[in-house]
């Protein structure tokens, strides 16, 4: 593939944003019962009965993010996304992600009911210009780079050019080597991976759909930057994306799969 | 060689028992279903050819597929243990595809094509060449990788929508919905993975038969016949749940009346009409970029 390089210059202001002002594309705080239904704010209605909910709609929630999951074709976003969603990982049973999808999930973060909507992408280039439609609105990144797959790695620096120019310049981006269960397969290492994050100033984490290594991690932490930068009040200590994703990040030397 | 010694060799030719099983009749004329079967086999021999080549040709090309255990997971002839495993075969006609159609190469979503047309035909080269007929003539360019065609045939079916189901229209308007997010499977996959598969079948078979028209036919019935469900979203997620259940239930499963109700809901769509659309939207398109 034949992908322009990144300016590094303009690389990652990204993780110790936390006292940028929510931007055009603050959060959207929706409060229950009182929330116009506006063109993005999800509202907040009772939950619905009967029909099965595939968006996921109608939880309670106090405030709603969007985060996107973008990388490589293969690099295991869907699975990822369901692994955080439903806690499972079926080998084999998923299927190439046409356009784009959602799903929801509700997070309780230090007593916040915070609602994530996630974006899953398709991941081959041509399908680019569907999808960086949707950037714009995303107040979280997920880039997804598979371990396995050297060329998925290779591509994060066009992703991240992808990224500059139709995401919100505040978003908060996040990377991730995906599969790590697969030692044996392995051909980027860990610490390439956090080389290339050190240079960009991205947060970075190695992560598993399969065994579900620092998975919830990944949302949980997206999750609570994004929380923090919509009620932070200004005497509260700063919530430290970098430092949160480091203590409490597991790699896989620590942790045998 | 004059006419009646011509007759007299073609009958020596061309078996007394037909494909079919049937003898033919005394007075049947063998040297014209010669000539006839002749240009045919010029046809199918040419096809075969090329399609020995492309396969040859991919021999070199070790183009690793993403997608190939990620087409019908759930089909027990496209498991990695299935006897033949129809992976092998959905991976030599992608292959091959992209080697006979390189502005279009491969696009995700042209496995669920191939995959559906592999279990029908169950035959390699029957189905890549009904793969090259929609991809290469009845779709309108979905697939390239500017995908001008599939963006524009969303457009055109908003305007429809727009035309036909004007509160539809309005409620997209009003939570700025784009409808790539609702309907883009529906025209990547032809309904694959979307509808019944034997939904999906009948409505393969008019696609084949009248074009691409058919599409829009489907997608304006399933929006029709759920307009009122589809108005109670209150939101843009709800939106995206909603179109996603009209997909599903009795409505789409009856296979045959649903076949008849996409030629009588929707109303009249003419070939000029959706041919004006599209220029004007793919004008628009352009434009934008």
């Amino acid at each position: 593939m034949s992908r322009k390089k990144t300016p590094k210059s303009k690389g990652g202001s990204v993780p110790a944003a936390s006292t940028l002002p929510a931007a055009a594309n603050g959060p959207r705080l929706a409060h229950p019962r009182t929330a116009r239904p506006g063109p993005e704010a999800p509202p907040n209605g009772p939950p619905q009965s009967g029909r099965p909910s595939l968006g996921g709609t109608g939880d309670f929630y106090d405030v709603a993010f969007k985060v996107m999951l973008v990388g490589d074709s293969g690099v295991g976003k869907t699975c990822l996304l369901v692994r955080f969603k439903d806690g499972a990982f079926l080998a084999g049973t998923f299927i190439s992600t046409v356009g784009i999808d959602f799903r929801n999930k509700v997070l309780d973060v230090d007593g916040m009911k915070v609602k994530l909507q996630i974006w899953d992408t398709a991941g081959q280039e041509r399908f680019r210009s569907v999808t960086h439609a949707y950037y714009r609105d995303a107040h979280a990144l997920l880039l997804l780079y598979d371990i396995t797959n050297k060329d998925s790695f290779d591509n994060i620096q066009a992703w991240l050019t992808e990224i500059q120019e139709y995401a919100q310049q505040d978003v908060v981006l996040m990377l991730l080597g995906n599969k790590v269960d697969s030692t044996q397969e392995r051909v980027v290492k860990r610490e390439d991976g956090e080389k290339l994050a050190k240079e960009y100033g991205l947060p970075f984490m190695e992560t598993s759909a399969k065994s579900g290594l620092n998975v919830d991690l990944a949302f949980t932490a997206i999750a609570k930057e994004l929380k923090q930068r919509s009620t932070k009040a200004p005497s509260e200590p700063r919530f430290r994306l970098h430092d949160y994703v480091k203590r409490e990040g597991r790699g896989v030397s620590c942790c045998r799969l | 060689m004059d006419p009646a010694e011509r007759a007299q060799a073609a009958r020596a030719r061309v078996p007394r028992i037909d494909p079919y099983g049937f003898e033919r009749p005394e007075d049947f004329d063998y040297a014209a279903y010669e000539e006839f079967f002749s240009t045919y086999l010029v046809i199918l021999t040419k096809r075969a050819i090329k399609w020995s080549k492309l396969l040859k040709g991919s021999g070199g090309v070790r183009k690793s597929v993403t997608d190939l255990n990620r087409t019908f997971p759930d089909n027990v002839m496209f498991r990695k243990t299935a006897d033949p495993c129809l992976q092998k075969t959905l991976y030599n006609v992608l292959l091959a595809y992209g080697l006979h159609n390189q502005d279009v190469g491969y696009c995700q979503g042209m496995n669920f094509i191939a995959g559906y047309l592999i279990l029908i035909t169950k035959n390699e080269e029957e189905s890549f060449w009904l793969l090259d007929a929609l991809v290469g003539r009845i779709l309108p360019d979905y697939y390239s990788p500017a995908m001008l065609g599939l963006k524009t045939d969303q457009e055109v079916l908003a305007e429809l929508v727009r035309m036909k189901l004007p509160a539809v229209a309005a409620l997209m308007d009003g939570h700025g919905v784009l409808w790539t997010l609702l309907v883009s499977r529906w025209f990547i996959c032809l309904f694959v993975d979307i509808l019944p598969v034997e939904t999906v079948l009948r409505i393969w078979d008019c696609l084949f038969n009248e074009g691409s028209k058919i599409i829009f036919r489907v997608a304006l019935t399933l929006i029709k016949q759920h307009q009122e469900f589809i108005l109670e979203a209150s939101s843009v997620p709800d939106i995206c749940d909603k179109f996603k259940q009209i997909t599903k239930g009795d409505f789409v499963t009856e296979c045959h009346t649903f076949m008849q109700k996409i030629f009588s809901e929707p109303g009249s769509l003419s070939m000029a009409t959706i041919t004006r659309l599209r220029e004007s939207c793919r004008a628009a398109l352009q434009a934008q970029s």
